[in-house]
């Protein structure tokens, strides 16, 4: 990466994985130690049907919001670019923005052991759409005050699901964390068929 | 005494002009097929595939010559464009929309995968993973 060379040709393919999370967990972060430009950012109008709680009555049923997510990128090769969207922080905006989610190779939650339950939301979601996803424990200065087994117990975790520790302002902690969950998807794979 | 544009600066963060005013008003794109990481590249030939009419109902923006220059290098995702341009997804798509129109982008989609709870291929993650790996 970060070659002149390694730019992607023309018939260059794209994935995406998305980071989530709750807000303030260091989505930006990870998508940013990891990214070989600093990460980008941009906006979306959602419109929904407004049907939260703090509706009031009389408005319009229709509600337009701005959500903003930062980005980054890393490119595998001149075929193959890999883009990484940290979720915004509130998850019933992004939960309908169908552009963002459809055609993800997959997801990682990005938990902090202080305020496990703000990953809640990012997980049920994951679950209940079949998206296949890591949880990354982000241990902010390094402070492992958890065992792995107690946090997937109060996370309610599929013994399936792979949890990593992290740091997430480590570039080779970052990759891991990536790494691990390509590897979950590939784990996936039906075994090979021997030729016949 | 205080010249009235003084006073505009104060609320930096918010555009001036309304986003949809880049677009002629017009809030969706006429097609539907762009996503986030739609690669978009330049169509290096010298003669659009439109028509002359179709080229003068979208006279280029400054935000279109934008675009293009974006693409120039390498093919670029709708969601890098949109953040070049600072402007909402939705505004960009059509932008992008009305240059495919006229022929002098292309549009590549991302595979197609995850939507219907597929796994992606084999060789993509391997691929991915063994870039990774070099990080």
């Amino acid at each position: 990466m970060g070659f002149a060379n390694s730019d992607p040709a023309p018939t260059a393919q794209a994935v995406k994985i998305l980071v989530a999370g709750g807000f303030g967990v260091g989505k930006t972060t990870l998508v940013g130690a990891v990214s070989e430009v600093a990460p980008l950012h941009t906006e979306e109008y959602l419109t929904r049907a407004s049907v939260g709680v703090d509706d009031l009555v009389g408005i319009d049923a229709k509600t337009t919001t701005t959500v903003a997510l930062d980005f980054g990128r890393i490119t595998i090769s001149d075929e193959l670019v890999l883009y990484l969207f940290g979720t915004p922080g509130q998850e019933r905006f992004w939960f309908m923005w169908n552009d963002l989610v459809r055609g993800a190779l997959g997801a990682v939650v990005l938990a902090d052991t202080r305020r496990l339950e703000t990953s809640f939301a990012s997980i049920d979601f994951f679950e209940s759409r079949g998206i296949p996803f890591v949880v990354a424990v982000n241990c902010f200065h390094n402070i492992r005050d958890r065992a792995p087994q107690e946090i997937r117990t109060a996370l309610d975790l599929d013994p399936q699901v792979p949890l990593v520790m992290c740091d997430a302002r480590e570039r080779s902690d970052g990759r891991d964390v990536l790494l691990t969950l390509i590897e979950h998807l590939m784990a996936r794979h039906p075994a090979p068929q021997p030729a016949v | 005494m205080r010249h009235w544009t003084e006073e505009l600066d104060d609320d930096a963060d918010e555009p001036l002009v309304r986003p949809y005013t880049i677009t002629g008003g017009r809030t969706t794109a006429g097609r539907d097929d762009l996503t986030l990481i739609t690669l978009i590249s330049l169509v290096t030939a010298q003669t659009p595939s439109g028509t002359d009419a179709t080229a003068e109902r979208h006279a280029l923006q400054p935000e279109h010559r934008t675009v293009l220059r974006l693409c120039a290098r390498r093919p670029v995702a709708v969601a890098e464009i949109a953040a070049e341009l600072d402007l909402p997804v939705s505004v960009t798509k059509i932008l992008i929309g009305d240059l495919i129109e006229t022929g002098r982008v292309r549009a590549r989609p991302p595979l197609a995968f995850a939507q219907n709870g597929a796994l992606p291929d084999m060789t993509i993650l391997e691929a991915v993973r063994n870039g990774l790996r070099e990080l």
